[in-house]
């Protein structure tokens, strides 16, 4: 086991000296998460244009649709009919200075709505109507209040404070769709999140290949061989290394979209299993690719060739919950499916280490399979003497 | 082959017996080619054994074999008396190897390089970073330790090519050309630090193109072409094999011609060459003979200017059993 150690420990402290390495390790999953993150987390519920005067009626307004996530933006009348029939806007309101007028004193409100033209805009347009009625009710409700002479203050704090205590309706929306079905209860978020992590943890460990073509044109791995150590152990190290830089990049960028984006990857430990074997899988693919190809050049196009083809296969570029049956078996052939499977099981389903056994038990097939491969290639190169 | 089993006398332990290495028979091809034809070799412990031959003779594919990194297709190796091979992972504690090419991580400093390969032996702890001060200290490089050896000459990174092949201090080390493309300064210390292991009782095998460093470093030399070795020996052996023939060469004036004639009388002398004032004596013990020349061309009047003694050396013994240079 030493010698393994120390193999591992050696391509390791390679890799830290090498300023680049940094970028690949540390920052790209940063720029990845963050990349994910706008395309999956965009909350904002739309772009609502308001026109009108400054007045307290437009500044309830504005707030009220930016607490419900609605991107907000104030413009004269012409300018707003114009974001709205350019598309810069889904929604316009204008507040006419008797709206305005109205509600300071109490009377009747009235908005003119232009709807948009995008395919959400109903949804918005809705969401705006409720915002406005909102406002309207809230209105009445104060002004009848200090018809029965409670003072301006008191009706208003009065009014906020059961504000408070409504609880909002909680809506459930059933779906018939079998896919909808496994993505319910999902954020967009999380599935995009999944399938990339692993696209990402594979194609960067297949990159490591080329560090060992670098390593073997140095006859620094045919040295290696001379020492008492056997091919396997040489291999296993070389493996270890690859395998604790894939490791860490996938706990890592699964930490960060966690942190940063809310992701909710389902309970850490069985993630953790999933996680620790799909980057043996990615990292002894790695190693093979890096004994068999003869040039860096051969082994990057290899590796982000086949990382990709994987990737589109196994579910890391489409939600796999999308494919057709045969399509789905298909899949199976690459470990991203298994490794998909497991975390959607584990995200959707709550599933423990004993529910996705199935899925484990191939990917630690596979990493064996490919670590026994890798060394009987390794020994073939090798084995054209210094 | 033959050769081989009748030296070891039905009783191979008895062979090996006081051996370092023993090599017998050993072959490799490589398609239509044999790289390795027959190789024979045994080396005891503090001596060291030269490998002299040209480029693609087959040294570095002996090499490869008997460091177990290439299976041979026949032929028996054996360390200390054990077999050794591609499979056999405990003996290879007793070879140090030195690659014909560079062989060291270029990231990674002197001290790093020589704790990776030394950690590999089995080494460890304060015996491990004592020994490393110890080669560094040996090989000159203690100054420039902790640097990374991507910013080293060429003849530094030779230096701790060898060291790590030292670091574990192996019963046999194996240097592959190890003074190729290096300054003389560099080269002076590799050959110096080769001498001082063989002092301390390392067998050294040892393959070069130089003829140079291998009649200054080796007890013994083979030679080696065309994956055979042609012969074998101590340098004179070697000399004495070629019916090696000394030449006496001597300028002066007088009687060029008469002086020609009495020297033709000596019984030491084969041949005499005369060309303008200088004469060209062929004999077969120059330094035994030279003061019996040197009188006898004084006797006929010649008046000597230069007396000159030639000697053959490894070069010629090349080039008389393959004939063909050393170099190209
Ligand atoms: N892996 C290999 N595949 C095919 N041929 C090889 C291989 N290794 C060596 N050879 C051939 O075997 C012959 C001997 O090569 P080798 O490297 O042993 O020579 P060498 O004596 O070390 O030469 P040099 O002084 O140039 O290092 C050469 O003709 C070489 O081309
Ligand atoms: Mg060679």
């Amino acid at each position: 086991m030493r010698p393994v150690l120390v193999i591992a420990g050696v391509e390791l402290r390679r890799l830290q000296r090498d300023r680049s390495n940094y970028f690949f390790v540390l920052v790209l999953p940063l720029l990845l998460v963050l990349v994910i993150g706008a395309q999956f987390s965009d909350d904002s519920n739309g772009r609502v244009a308001v026109a009108g005067g400054e007045s307290t009626l437009r500044e309830n307004l504005v707030r009220a649709l930016r607490a419900d996530d609605v991107e907000v933006t104030v413009a004269s009348p012409q300018t707003v009919r114009e974001k709205v029939a350019r598309g810069r806007a889904d929604v316009g309101i204008i507040v006419s200075p008797q709206a305005a007028r109205a509600f300071a004193t109490q009377g009747d409100l009235e908005f003119t709505l232009i709807p948009g033209v995008r395919s959400d805009s109903p949804a918005l347009l809705h969401r705006a109507r409720s915002v406005l009625s909102r406002l309207t009710v809230q209105s009445g409700q104060l002004a009848a209040l200090t018809d029965r002479g409670m003072s301006r203050e008191a009706a208003r704090s009065a009014l906020a404070d059961a504000a408070q205590s409504l609880r909002r309706p909680t809506l459930e929306v059933v779906d018939v769709d079998e896919s909808a079905q496994e993505f319910s209860g999902l954020g967009q978020f999380d599935v995009g999140a999944r399938g990339q992590t692993l696209l990402f943890v594979f194609v960067t460990a297949l990159s490591g290949a080329s560090a060992l073509i670098r390593t073997r044109r140095l006859g620094v791995l045919s040295r290696t061989l001379t020492a008492p150590v056997s091919a396997r152990q040489v291999f296993a190290g070389q493996a270890l290394g690859r395998f604790a830089v894939a490791t860490f990049q996938a706990v890592y960028i699964v930490l960060l979209t966690a942190v940063l984006f809310g992701a909710d990857w389902g309970s850490p430990g069985p993630v953790l299993l999933v996680l620790l074997l799909f980057s043996a899988v990615a990292a002894g693919t790695s190693l093979l690719i890096g004994t068999v190809a003869d040039s860096d050049t051969v082994a990057s196009g290899l590796g982000i060739g086949l990382g990709l083809v994987l990737a589109a296969l196994g579910g890391g570029m489409i939600p796999l919950e999308l494919f057709g049956s045969t399509l789905r078996s298909v899949a199976h052939l690459t470990p991203h499916a298994w490794a998909y499977d497991a975390l959607a099981q584990i995200r959707g389903h709550g599933a423990g280490v004993l529910d996705v056994l199935p899925e484990l038990a191939v990917l630690a097939v596979m990493a064996l399979a490919l670590l026994s491969l890798g060394t009987w290639t390794l020994r073939r190169s090798t084995a054209r003497g210094l | 082959m033959s050769d081989g089993q009748r030296s070891g006398e039905d009783d191979p332990a008895r062979a090996s017996e006081g051996a370092v290495l023993l090599v017998e028979g050993l072959v490799r091809r490589f398609g239509d080619l044999t790289a390795v034809d027959g190789v024979g070799l045994r080396i005891e412990a503090g001596q060291t054994y030269g490998l002299l031959g040209p480029n693609g003779a087959g040294k570095t594919t002996t090499i490869s074999m008997i460091a177990g990194l290439l299976p041979a297709d026949a032929g028996t190796i054996s360390v200390l008396g054990r077999p050794m091979g591609p499979r056999e992972v405990e003996v290879k504690h007793h070879i140090g190897l030195v690659p014909q090419d560079l062989a060291i991580y270029p990231e990674l400093t002197a001290r790093e390089n020589l704790a990776f390969f030394g950690r590999l032996q089995g080494m460890r702890g304060r015996q491990l970073i004592e020994r490393i001060d110890e080669v560094l200290d040996l090989i000159a490089l203690s100054d420039r330790a902790d640097d990374a050896t991507k910013d080293y000459s060429g003849g530094m990174k030779r230096r701790l090519n060898i060291a790590v092949g030292l670091i574990h201090r192996p019963a046999l080390l194996i240097l592959d050309e190890p003074t190729v493309g290096v300054d003389p300064q560099s080269r002076n210390a590799i050959l110096r630090s080769v001498e001082a292991l063989s002092g301390e009782g390392m067998a050294v095998l040892y393959t070069t193109h130089y003829m140079e460093e291998a009649a200054r470093l080796c007890d013994r030399i083979g030679i080696i072409d065309s994956g055979r070795i042609r012969a074998e020996g101590t340098r004179s052996e070697l000399i004495t094999l070629i019916g090696g023939v000394d030449t006496i060469r001597l300028t002066g004036a007088g009687p060029v011609e008469e002086s020609a004639e009495a020297l033709r009388l000596l019984e030491a002398v084969d041949k005499v060459g005369v060309e303008g004032r200088c004469l060209t004596l062929t004999v077969h013990d120059a330094p035994t003979t030279v003061a019996q020349v040197v009188t006898t061309a004084a006797r006929t009047g010649l008046a000597l200017d230069e007396v000159e003694i030639v000697r053959p050396d490894l070069e010629s013994v090349f080039l008389h059993l393959t004939g063909k240079a050393l170099r190209d």
